[in-house]
């Protein structure tokens, strides 16, 4: 029912009737939207909202047959593929805004105009290098050494130096920050500091070289060891750094992200269903 | 001014000298190579013994879906994955949700599998990005061929050999998924049951992971580039992971040094001014 077989003459005929009817019924929507009083188009939207969202809902708890699926089941994956190409539609209208945008900007040589004219250029020269390799790679399109060349330096040479360049910044603003935030203020603030360091020493090389090199501290735990586990043997094979860190990582972190995600996800859920029925105050 | 002690001078230095100091850090130890023994954490060591429990001929699901921003900590997990595969002489395939990321696994995949002797279509293939992961999972689940339909080149993938006798994602022994994003979740949550999961994530993202290694649920982690050092080692191969695991190792020693300074100088200048 959800399915449509495209491969006969009548399931594109089918197929084409579905599409141009949704789409008369979204252009009809538009008129309908500009006619009703700003109370009634809330309401449309908020009907529209409740239903789309009742089709996952109603999938999820509805009973399920055999083979694990009701009668919404094979909804879900046109449903969801519908999600994609709306995801698609916003991409494109957001191109369209920027394009916009930037080209007012040159024609109307607003301040900093240049930097439109660069992003313009910069835009249609990936883009014309990206659509040719892409054919080029489907064999589409001849692989022609400009091709290569010119893909090459914008892509391996430019976009991912660049982006890399942009993303390494971070280590250096974390490392003022760290300069300066990182202060024995109080109990909290020295427990914070301490754990930090031990995990940013710890998991790295040098929490090797100064627990097993400096310090001597036995690298593996022999059969002895585990029988007297209060041996200073066994005490000093736990007291290494990269142990501790693992330690903190394991027994401290894991419990501590499982309740943060318990708790995100409650908190999810809630939303989800204020956004569903429309409670949100951006909605209603 | 002239009254300030060298610890209150020290507290309010200028920011780009500290830029500087880390940025002088950094470029000695990508330049000099330096010999540093390394310990191999637990996560390293199951993510490890569980590519070594593979045969040749098994496929695998290399999930590659990281971008530039991330190059300096995703590139030597992908290098080092890879070639592991390479030398257990496995099947496996690539597969990215997003355009970039598939430019990016593809021009370095090939390039791995060109110097490892890998022929793609028969021993490796691209199956592009999906724009969804999760309905794309779904999807792989109940039929590949038809969820994915053509690789990078435009062969439908039926048709490649590498793919021959694969009609769910159930044929693959497991996936490998190398990401700066929460892209794991839906692995294991729409993989089928008989897919070991292996995770790659970058340093940020690794600490929420730790509830899935703890679960069984990701049998094994390469943490960030420090983690793909510890498995070079194991691999004994020095590749990119050692030479950026000693640039981060030395450079969270600076920072140490630098927070360990910046409170000294403070409880300094306090008792200068006999707070």
């Amino acid at each position: 029912m959800w399915q449509i077989e495209t491969g006969t003459t009548a399931g594109k005929i089918y197929v084409t009737l579905i599409v141009l009817a949704f789409l008369a019924l979204f252009m009809g929507l538009i008129p309908v939207m500009q006619v009703l009083p700003p109370r009634g188009r809330r309401a449309l939207i908020a009907l529209v909202t409740f239903f789309a969202g009742l089709v996952f809902a109603a999938e999820f708890f509805l009973p399920v047959n055999k083979e694990g699926e009701n009668l919404l089941s094979p909804a879900i994956e046109p449903a969801q593929n519908t999600l994609q190409i709306i995801g698609a539609m916003a991409l494109a209208l957001g191109t369209y805004g920027l394009i916009r945008l930037h080209l007012r900007n040159i024609v109307q040589q607003r301040s900093q105009w240049g930097y439109s004219v660069v992003l313009i250029v910069a835009f249609l020269t990936m883009g014309f290098f990206s659509v040719w390799n892409t054919l080029a790679e489907k064999g589409e399109l001849p692989k022609t050494t400009v091709l290569e060349r010119g893909f090459g330096l914008l892509f391996d040479n430019m976009l991912v130096p660049l982006e890399s360049a942009m993303f390494s910044l971070i280590a250096f603003y974390i490392f003022s920050a760290a300069y300066r935030a990182f202060r024995i203020r109080s109990i909290e603030a020295s427990i914070l500091m301490f754990t930090a360091m031990v995990v940013m020493i710890g998991i790295v090389s040098l929490g090797n070289i100064i627990s097993y090199q400096w310090l001597g501290l036995p690298l593996e735990q022999t059969a002895e060891m585990e029988k007297n586990p209060f041996s200073l043997r066994n005490i000093g094979y736990n007291l290494a750094l990269p142990r501790i860190a693992y330690w903190i990582l394991q027994a401290l972190n894991a419990p501590v992200q499982r309740a943060i995600e318990f708790g995100v996800g409650i908190a999810g859920l809630a939303m989800a269903i204020r956004l569903w029925l429309s409670l949100e105050r951006g909605i209603t | 001014m002239e009254n300030q002690t060298i610890w209150h001078r020290l507290l309010m230095i200028d920011r780009r000298i500290l830029y500087l100091i880390l940025f002088i850090n950094i470029i000695i130890f990508l330049l000099i190579p330096v010999k540093v023994r390394t310990v191999t954490s637990p996560p390293v060591r199951k993510f490890y013994d569980t590519i070594e429990q593979l045969k040749p001929g098994d496929l695998v699901m290399v999930s590659s879906n990281w971008s530039a921003g991330t190059i300096g900590e995703n590139l030597p997990q992908l290098e080092a994955v890879i070639r592991h595969l390479m030398r257990k002489k496995v099947r496996f395939t690539v597969i990215s949700i997003e355009p970039q990321a598939r430019d990016i696994s593809y021009r370095f995949v090939s390039r791995f599998t060109r110097e490892g002797g890998y022929e793609y279509g028969k021993d490796w293939a691209h199956f592009g990005f999906i724009p969804s992961l999760v309905v794309g999972i779904k999807g792989m689940v109940k039929d590949l061929p038809a969820t994915i339909k053509q690789d990078v080149r435009g062969t439908p993938i039926a048709q490649l050999p590498v793919m021959q006798g694969v009609k769910t994602l159930a044929d693959y022994k497991m996936v490998i998924d190398i990401t700066p994003s929460g892209t794991v979740p839906a692995w294991i949550a729409y993989r089928p049951k008989n897919l070991i999961v292996l995770f790659c994530p970058t340093s940020v993202m690794a600490a929420e992971a730790y509830t899935f290694l703890d679960s069984g649920q990701v049998a094994g982690m390469l943490t960030g580039a420090i983690g793909a050092q510890e498995y070079e080692q194991l691999l004994q191969r020095e590749g990119l992971g050692t030479t950026f695991g000693n640039a981060i190792s030395f450079s969270h020693a600076l920072i140490i040094f630098f927070i360990i300074l910046g409170n000294v100088a403070l409880f300094m200048s306090r008792r200068a001014q006999g707070g």
